[in-house]
This record gives structure tokens, C-alpha cells and sequence, in this order.
């Protein structure tokens, strides 16, 4: 089976008024394609940190990330903006959309960057949107959408480009309970029927048994479940 | 660009406020460099007319027509140079006048010429003054307002003389006073009532105040080699040098700069704050694969936008008010002046940008995960 985002050795330190404090201490990670990894573990043990590794938004002091085989280290900032934008799909903690672009605009915006053609732009938010249930919200700016929805263009935007990795950073924590468990279901559906590696990080209990793994983190490194 | 464009329509009212200040220093800055061209245009307008790239003057004259002496001999001298159709000679004189029949007292500038020469201003009515004539003068139209016809006889205050308007010529003033023009024969009985003392100058036969010339590079160091005792003054010089005329253009091009500074300072604050308000924004279309250089094109299209926008409002609006501003309003703007003001309000603003595309280059994709909630 085919892992689409591998860590090898992650360490990661941070200075602290001159004393070096390591969070993550030689974590390894392979999520296969079609799979969602829940990731947990107490506040400040370095959820975040290890997920903006996986995501190339932060340089490790050691170790190496691989995006379907591929190294990530030793690239340029460009590079690694265009690593993000194609292979890697984000979901922040609060939706994070951009406040003066419409819900379909959101999407365009990522296919615009992604020079994708128009029509087939315009194709894939249809389906998105679709599947997303916010058709009937296309043209709604942000501020106007509920939280759910909110978290659910989120999803469709770090779907546009079809990434082959899915980094979600407590994408529950402003929902409630049942659209809590809607929008990890969407991810473990995506991650299935796409064939992509999705990593969540979260807080919430209920939404473990939708998940394929649950790993813990702690002294720096991801340990399985009993 | 899909982001600037989305980003200005969604915030109409923030970036309206931002596009009419422009939109007025805009105005403000085309309004004072039309003055300042046309005050420039109106001290100097006799000599600014004039086909000549150069004029000589009497060393140490300091550049000024009014000090200047030249004599005839000097006159043969370059138009054995550059050729006798490329020299005309010039007198200058400042003085007050007052008119047959009227009541009060008229500044005027006398300028000897030869009617028949290249120096000749095209007359708008009545009849050219000739070369072999006497006691008729042309005058500029601007003596109008102050009852002036055809056949009006003014005296001059100095010495006596007397002369008639046979016709009317326009934009002719030199150091803001109209001009009034005689030929040589007339200039030369000028000369005779005020006989300059031949210790105060260099030539005993003084009767010009000046040379005008078209000349290259080539014979104005010729010029230069052999007219020991003058000088070769550009025309740009000699019309800086007209009494007046460089502190007025100096206060109103301090205000032109201030102006421009002042547009780019409120853009720099303006975009510097409103970049520091969006970075969490800026940090999120990082993180999902935003390359800066595509943000900071975004920023300096919106300044783009925005400065080249109130320009071309503030143009419109310039032609209006120009249609409307009395006739008497010394105000000139042509478009070579207007494109060269536009570039520079536009690379001001530009400029003024800077700051904020610093700003955006600096903010951390990092910023926009679990740490700044939008
Ligand atoms: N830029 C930084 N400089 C210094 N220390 C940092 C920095 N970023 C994170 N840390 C520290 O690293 C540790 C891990 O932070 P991280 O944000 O990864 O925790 P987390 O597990 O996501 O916590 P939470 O569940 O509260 O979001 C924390 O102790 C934090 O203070
Ligand atoms: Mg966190």
C-alpha cells in the first residue's frame, strides 16, 4: 500500500529564553492512501508543531517529511508554496476562509492559483459544493455562513486541488456535536474514496470510532492506542 | 487580479474614503502645477515666445536682460558666427507709462526688435509696426483691461516719448508686466534720452541690452571663444533669471513636492495599517499555497487602482474647473506636463506602497494555524 505523507525522525526544538525545549523527539508517522489518522494528546504537547511539519509551513530541525515520496526539505520558499497549494490540503482550526471572497470565490481563488482550466474549475466546485451540501450558498460571503458551513467550505477549499495529503487542526472545536461528527465523516469519506492521507488533530472523543487509527502524542513522539 | 480587485469591491466603503483623499491631493497637485506653468508662463512669456536658444549678454550681468549692454560691434561679431539670420538683437527695458487721456500709471516692458526679424510677435489685431515707421508700438492684449485701444498714444513716464498702439499681440509679458514693442529706430531714440554713462559698461556704443541666437553646441563654443567680454546665457537661464520668477516658481514647486510626499505618506499609512489588520489573511493564503510574489502584486495593483483612478477623476475635473477659471487666471496645463505630473504622482504612490509589500513579505504562514483564530 501506497503512503502518501511519511515522517521520518521528526525533531523539532524551540528556544525558550535561551534554554532549548524539544517538542517533538524522533517521530515517525506513514499514513497509507484512504486512510484518517486522529492525532491526540494534551494542550502544548506540539499537535500543532507536528502538523506544520507535515504541512511544510515549518522547517524541522531534524528528521524529513516525504509528500508521495517526496522529499520536502532543501526547497526554496516558492517551491514549497506550490507544494502547499498542490499537494497538501489544510483545514484551520476556525475555518480561516478569506473574509471578502464569496463561498464559490473561495474555491476559485485555489484553482485560479493552481492555473486549472476554467471549465474544469467551474466543474469541480459544482461537484464540491454539491457534495458539501452549500449549493444553496455559493454566492454568501463568510460572514454570513454558520460555523458548520463555515467549516464545510474549509473542506471544499482544501479539496479544490485535489492534495494528496488532508491536515486538519481541530476542525471540530467550534461545532457542535452532531456537525462535529458530519465534518469528520467528510474527511474519512474523502480520504477513502479519493485515495488520500488525512491527519486530524482533535480534542473530541466521539469522533474516534470514524477514524482508522487513533495515535497519541507524547514526550515528542505518536504512540498507538492500546 | 482575481484577490485586489474581489478585496476592494467587498471593502467599497474603506477604499472609496482612500480614493477621493487621492483623488483630491490628485487635483490639488494638477491644480498648483498648472498655476505654477502658467505664472511661469506669464513672467516670462516674451522671452519663453522667442525662437532663440541662447542669448548673449554682458559678463557679470548675472543672466539679466535689464543689466545687460551689448554693443552693435558685438552683434556683427556672431553674426559672423552663426550667420546673420540666426542673430537678432535685443533691448529690454522696464519702465512706467501712463496713457493720453487717462488717469493712472501703467508697468510695462519695452523690448526693441526688429520688426522685420524672427523675434516679431505675430500680431492678433490692428497693424504691424515696421522697420522704417516711427512712434509705433504693438502692445500686448492685456492692456485692454486697463482702456487701452488702437490709436491710443502712451507716454513713456522716463523720458518723454511718445508712441502710438497701431495693434494688439498675445501672451507677450515679461516679469509679470505686459510688453510693449518698438522697432529699432524708436529704440534707438530711447537710448538717446538716457544716455548710459560709459564708465558703467564695457562698450561705448551700448545700444542693445542682449543678442538673441539659435545656436548649437558647436557655435556657442565659438561664441564663447571670441566674445571675451560677454556671456552665452541658455534661454532656460535668462528666463530664471527675470526678477521674480524664481521665487514664485520656487514656493509653488515646494508646495508641488510637498504635495506629492504628502500622497505618498497617506497611501504608506493607509495600506501599512490595513496590511497589519489582514495578516492573519495574508498568513492563511500563505499557508494554502499562496506565493508572496502573487500578494504583493495584489498590493500594488490595489495602489495602482486606486492612484491611477483619482487621476483620471482629477484630470476631468481639472478640464472643468480650467473652463470656468477667469480668462485673467495665469493658468497652464499642457498634456506633456500633465503625463510627466500623472508618472510621478503614480510612481509617488507606488512608492508609498513599499512599506506594506515589506510587511507582507515578513508575515509567517505559521501565524494563520491554531495561533491567530480570524
Ligand atoms: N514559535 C514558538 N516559539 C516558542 N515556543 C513555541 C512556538 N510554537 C509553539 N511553541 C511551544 O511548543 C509547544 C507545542 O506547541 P503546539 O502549538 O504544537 O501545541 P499543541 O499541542 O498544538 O497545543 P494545543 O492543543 O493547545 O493547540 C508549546 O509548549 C508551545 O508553547
Ligand atoms: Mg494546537
Amino acid at each position: 500500500m501506497r503512503h502518501r505523507l511519511i515522517l521520518n525522525n521528526i525533531t523539532h526544538t524551540f528556544e525558550d529564553g535561551g534554554i532549548q525545549r524539544t517538542v517533538l523527539n524522533n517521530l515517525n508517522l506513514q499514513v497509507s492512501e484512504g486512510e484518517l489518522v486522529a492525532v491526540m494528546g494534551p494542550s502544548g504537547s506540539g499537535k500543532s508543531t507536528f502538523l506544520s511539519i507535515a504541512g511544510a509551513l515549518l522547517d524541522p530541525k531534524g528528521g524529513e517529511v516525504l509528500l508521495d515520496g517526496e522529499s520536502v526539505s532543501d526547497k526554496n520558499k516558492q517551491e514549497l508554496s506550490d507544494i502547499r497549494l498542490h499537494k497538501i490540503g489544510f483545514i484551520f482550526q476556525s475555518a480561516n476562509l478569506i473574509p471578502y471572497l464569496k463561498v464559490e470565490e473561495q474555491l476559485t481563488l485555489v484553482a485560479k492559483l493552481g492555473n486549472m482550466n476554467k471549465r474544469k474549475a467551474a466543474e469541480r466546485i459544482r461537484e464540491l459544493l454539491d457534495m458539501l451540501g452549500l449549493n444553496h450558498r455559493r454566492s454568501a460571503y463568510p460572514d454570513k455562513l454558520s460555523g458548520g458551513e463555515r467549516q464545510r467550505v474549509a473542506i471544499a477549499r482544501a479539496l479544490m486541488n485535489d492534495p494528496a495529503v488532508l491536515l486538519a487542526d481541530e476542525p471540530t472545536a467550534s461545532l457542535d456535536a452532531s456537525r462535529g461528527m458530519d465534518v469528520v465523516r467528510m474527511l474519512a469519506e474523502e480520504a477513502r474514496e479519493l485515495g488520500k492521507s488525512a491527519v486530524m488533530v482533535t480534542h473530541d472523543e466521539r469522533v474516534l470510532p470514524l477514524c482508522d487509527r487513533v495515535l497519541y502524542l507524547e514526550n515528542g513522539g505518536l504512540i498507538e492506542r492500546k | 487580479m482575481y484577490l485586489a480587485i474581489r478585496e476592494m469591491r467587498f471593502a467599497k466603503v474603506r477604499y472609496s474614503l482612500i480614493a477621493i483623499i487621492m483623488l483630491l491631493v490628485a487635483f490639488l497637485v494638477l491644480f498648483v502645477t498648472g498655476l505654477a506653468r502658467g505664472l511661469a508662463y506669464d513672467n516670462a512669456a516674451s522671452i519663453q515666445n522667442m525662437d532663440a536658444t541662447h542669448f548673449i549678454m554682458e559678463k557679470d550681468s548675472n543672466h539679466r536682460f535689464t543689466r545687460s549692454q551689448i554693443s552693435e560691434q558685438v552683434l556683427l561679431q556672431a553674426s559672423s558666427i552663426v550667420g546673420e539670420d540666426n542673430v537678432q538683437p535685443l533691448g529690454v527695458k522696464m519702465t512706467t507709462m501712463t496713457a493720453e487721456g487717462k488717469i493712472g500709471k501703467l508697468d510695462v516692458t519695452l523690448l526693441g526688435i526688429n520688426p522685420e526679424g524672427w523675434l516679431m510677435p505675430k500680431l492678433t489685431e490692428g497693424a504691424a509696426i515696421t522697420a522704417t515707421g516711427t512712434g509705433q508700438v504693438l502692445v500686448d492684449r492685456k492692456l485692454k483691461d486697463s482702456g487701452i485701444g488702437l490709436g491710443t498714444v502712451l507716454i513713456d513716464q522716463a523720458s518723454g516719448l511718445k508712441w502710438t498702439v497701431s495693434g494688439f499681440v498675445n501672451h507677450e509679458s515679461f516679469s509679470h508686466s505686459p510688453a510693449v514693442f518698438l522697432n529699432e529706430h524708436d529704440w534707438q531714440q530711447l537710448q538717446l534720452t538716457t544716455i548710459t554713462t560709459p564708465s558703467a559698461t564695457k562698450w561705448t556704443d551700448s545700444t542693445y541690452n542682449a543678442v538673441a541666437v539659435k545656436a548649437n553646441t558647436h557655435h556657442k563654443e565659438q561664441l564663447t571663444a571670441v566674445l571675451a567680454d560677454a556671456e552665452i546665457v541658455t534661454k532656460a537661464d535668462a528666463v530664471s533669471a527675470i526678477p521674480g520668477y524664481k521665487e514664485e516658481q520656487g514656493s509653488l514647486w515646494m508646495m508641488i513636492i510637498f504635495l506629492f510626499i504628502i500622497s505618498s505618506f497617506v497611501l504608506a499609512v493607509f495600506f501599512y495599517v490595513i496590511t497589519i489588520q489582514k495578516s492573519s489573511q495574508f498568513g492563511i493564503l500563505k499557508a494554502i499555497g499562496t506565493r508572496t510574489g502573487y500578494l504583493v502584486r495584489s498590493v500594488a495593483l490595489q495602489v495602482l487602482l486606486l492612484s491611477a483612478g483619482s487621476l483620471v477623476v482629477s484630470m476631468l475635473l481639472i478640464q472643468a474647473t480650467e473652463s470656468i477659471l477667469p480668462s485673467g487666471m495665469p493658468f497652464l496645463l499642457q498634456s506633456s506636463t500633465m503625463a510627466l505630473t500623472s508618472i510621478a504622482f503614480v510612481t509617488m504612490s507606488l512608492v508609498g506602497s513599499l512599506l506594506s509589500v515589506w510587511k507582507v513579505t515578513k508575515i509567517d504562514a505559521l501565524d494563520a494555524i491554531g495561533r491567530t483564530a480570524a
